[in-house]
């Protein structure tokens, strides 16, 4: 044999060697890596999540009534501009817009856009504007704003409320209810599907069959039915905890069903049966061996259910029936779209639907790309 | 025979307790919720001007029978629930059988007709697409089962309002044309209902289709592969009678089993996509009910209709797949 071939063979070894000792997590990331896709989700996931979390600096305004422009309302998206026929100017800007009301427009309000050289408002970046709070440091710089009056790259809505800045905080709120909700959910079906599980016999066919009753009745309906009865006199972070709620309520049957099987069929394998042999107590099983087994799957199944939470949380604000105003998330953002008003005139109200079919996209990128790489067995079944 | 007529007297009695269990879960939910039928429809009646005292709140208590014990009243209203009486609704005072009737069986045949529609497109589309080896066909239905997710039927229905009213100017809502809405049935009002009702069914019928579409295709490519397809063509059956024959019969009976909980997720997406497209026949009247007027008898009437149907169904699946599947016949036979 060669020097070549040794060293050949020694680096297979060495791989070989490093495929048999990685953790589990190691071995996850490493398939996770090949899949584009979900690489893409992943990103795309962070990017938008991020944008969530910095929402107050990352948007010119406050996304409350606070952030009003009330000079346009229902105004269209103001796109920055490089030149115009007034000639190019090195710094992007926009028109100024003014609403005037007189006898020559009927006494009706109309905006008038200005676009002259004088009305050009130029964007700015890092601009001071209102000021806010991140993390409890008080800080008063944006991302970019305008040197005058005020810059909505998507619009304003009736209220004269800055969309752009209102779909970034939505994301932020979608993810918290979100988050809340697959936690909920998560903890219950542990419970019940850990003791149907672990216990078997009658009582998993006693908790079996209630998890199968709750899961024909039609959700949505029944929570909103629920829903309709919440007091008025709530507050809107009552509302959105009983949102919270209710959405894990939706959750758990599916999760518990499949924790219940899970544990049902690791029970019986010949490796628990093995480390009972050798003496191992059950604390000890349930630690290294059973917990393992199963909590990639656990979080695949969580960030797959993770968008069902989002679209349930939506369509329940849609209705009117969710979260409410001072609170933003898609489903509020879109609550008074269905009028012929809108649909003829303002389909900018529509641009956060893009976000959140893109966050839901990644979602369920993410999570398939996550089951296949959790699955030891994927790179055997292609 | 014997054997079979016991399979289903046992399935059909499990579907009664099923629903037994659905009415206590439903029936506790609506009394927990605040304030009862009398409360509300005395509040009705004040905010209608008359004077209402604490005492005219008792009376009403004990003409509705809210006196009783919890127990009593369920069971009471179970009874009554599966002769198809559910009692008068809180605040419309109308009986609730009369005032959902041809509402519910509307909206029932709309969620089934759109349960029909998704398996016709999903059962030919996921069978050629497990066959074909077609990269383009492949992928775009990947992109389909992805967008049934991501663009959920309330959103689709929002969307393809926004399109076509920007097109054509006209929102496609409602189920029937303004003349017909309070006709009698007659030929012309069939047709006017069924212009106007193949949208709803397309929408509602939308993520349904895709996540058919998927299960169809990722079954049909596991049946595919095993030998005794391979040993059925080797005997010189192909094409599409060898598809039809041998994996498509073997892959299509989970889907049977499932439809129950596809009419589960449809019923779901109904209240909201009947808002959208203002569907007042079918859909408004659940939407009142549920989050409107805050009527708990008609709310838990409702509930319980929506999940008799899907209880029904689970059982009219099971029936056929035991009479179908020689696999589950002869485990219930013997």
């Amino acid at each position: 044999m060669t020097d070549a071939a040794n060293a050949q063979s020694a680096t297979d070894q060495k791989l070989k060697e490093a495929y048999f000792t990685a953790s589990q997590g190691q071995l996850i990331w490493q398939r996770f890596k090949k899949n584009k896709s979900a690489l893409i989700g992943a990103w795309t996931l962070i990017v938008l999540i991020m944008s969530g979390f910095f929402a107050p600096m990352l948007t010119p305004y406050d996304a409350t009534i606070a952030g009003r422009d009330k000079d346009y309302l229902n105004g269209a998206p103001q796109i920055p501009q490089f030149c115009d026929d007034n000639g190019c100017s090195a710094r992007p800007f926009i028109y100024t817009f003014e609403r005037t009301r007189s006898i020559k427009t009927n006494f009706r309000w109309v905006t008038e856009v200005k676009t002259g050289l004088e009305d050009r408002r130029y964007v700015t970046f890092f601009a001071k504007g209102m000021e806010y709070t991140f993390f409890g440091i008080p800080m008063e710089r944006h991302l970019f704003g305008v040197d005058k009056g005020m810059i909505h790259i998507f619009g304003t809505d009736s209220t004269g409320k800055d969309i752009y800045s209102r779909t970034l905080t939505a994301i932020n709120t979608s993810m918290a209810v979100g988050t809340i909700g697959v936690f909920i959910a998560f903890v219950m079906a542990l419970i019940i599907g850990g003791i149907a599980g672990y216990y078997g016999g009658w009582i998993d066919s006693v908790l079996q069959m209630i998890t199968d009753t709750v899961r024909t009745i039609p959700s949505i309906p029944l929570f909103m039915a629920l829903a309709a009865f919440i007091p008025d006199v709530w507050s809107a972070e009552m509302r959105f905890f009983f949102i919270s709620l209710v959405l894990g309520f939706i959750g758990w049957p599916t999760l518990a069903r499949r924790i219940r099987t899970h544990l049902l069929t690791e029970r019986n394998q010949e490796y628990v049966l093995a480390a009972q042999l050798c003496g191992a107590s059950p604390k000890h099983i349930i630690r290294r061996h059973l917990l393992p087994s199963f909590t990639s799957y656990i979080i695949v199944d969580l960030v797959i259910s993770f968008p069902y939470m989002v679209l349930s949380e939506t369509a329940l604000s849609f209705i009117g029936l969710g979260l409410k105003d001072p609170v933003n998330s898609l489903g509020v953002m879109l609550q008074n779209v269905t009028s012929a008003d809108v649909l003829l005139n303002y389909q900018w109200y529509f641009i956060p639907v893009i976000f959140f079919i893109v966050l839901v996209l990644a979602f369920v990128f993410v999570g398939d790309g996550l089951r296949d790489a959790a699955d030891p067995y994927s790179d055997s079944k292609k | 025979m014997l054997q079979f007529s016991k399979f289903v007297a046992v399935r059909a009695s499990l579907a009664i307790l099923t629903l037994v269990l659905v009415s206590f879960i439903v029936f506790s939910l609506m009394e927990l919720v605040p304030g009862d039928c009398a409360e509300r429809y005395v509040a009705f009646k004040s905010s209608q001007g008359s004077v209402i005292t604490p005492e005219d709140i008792q009376v009403e208590r004990i003409r509705l029978g809210l006196d009783q014990p919890y127990v009593q009243r369920w069971a009471s209203w179970i009874v009554n629930a599966f002769q198809g009486d559910f009692g008068d609704s809180c605040i419309l005072r109308v009986n609730i059988a009369q005032l959902l009737g041809q509402k519910f069986w509307l909206s029932l045949g709309i969620c089934l007709s759109s349960l029909t529609l998704a398996y016709a497109i999903a059962i030919p589309v996921g069978i050629i697409s497990a066959t074909s080896n077609s990269a383009v066909l492949n992928n775009s239905l990947r992109l389909v089962s992805y967008m049934g997710l991501a663009l959920p039927n309330f959103l689709l229905a929002l969307m393809i309002m926004l399109f076509s009213t920007v097109m054509f100017g006209n929102s496609l809502t409602g189920l029937f044309s303004k003349e017909f809405r309070d006709a009698a049935w007659s030929y012309e009002r069939v047709m006017d209902f069924l212009g106007h009702a193949w949208l709803p069914i397309f929408i509602l019928g939308w993520s349904a289709t895709a996540f058919a579409i998927q299960t169809v295709r990722a079954l049909m490519s596991d049946e595919i592969g095993k030998l005794y397809v391979t040993a059925a063509s080797a005997r010189g059956v192909s094409g599409g009678r060898l598809l039809m024959r041998y994996p498509a019969r073997h892959a299509l009976s989970p889907i049977i089993n499932s439809l129950g909980f596809d009419l589960n997720r449809i019923f779901n997406e109904l209240p909201v996509v009947a808002l959208i497209l203002t569907l007042t026949e079918a859909g408004s009247l659940l939407i009142e009910a549920l989050a409107r007027s805050n009527d708990q008898q008609l709310a838990g009437a409702i509930i319980f209709m929506l999940t008799a149907s899907i209880v029904a169904i689970n059982f009219i699946t099971d029936i056929i797949l035991a009479l179908t599947d020689p696999r589950v016949r002869r485990s219930i036979v013997g």
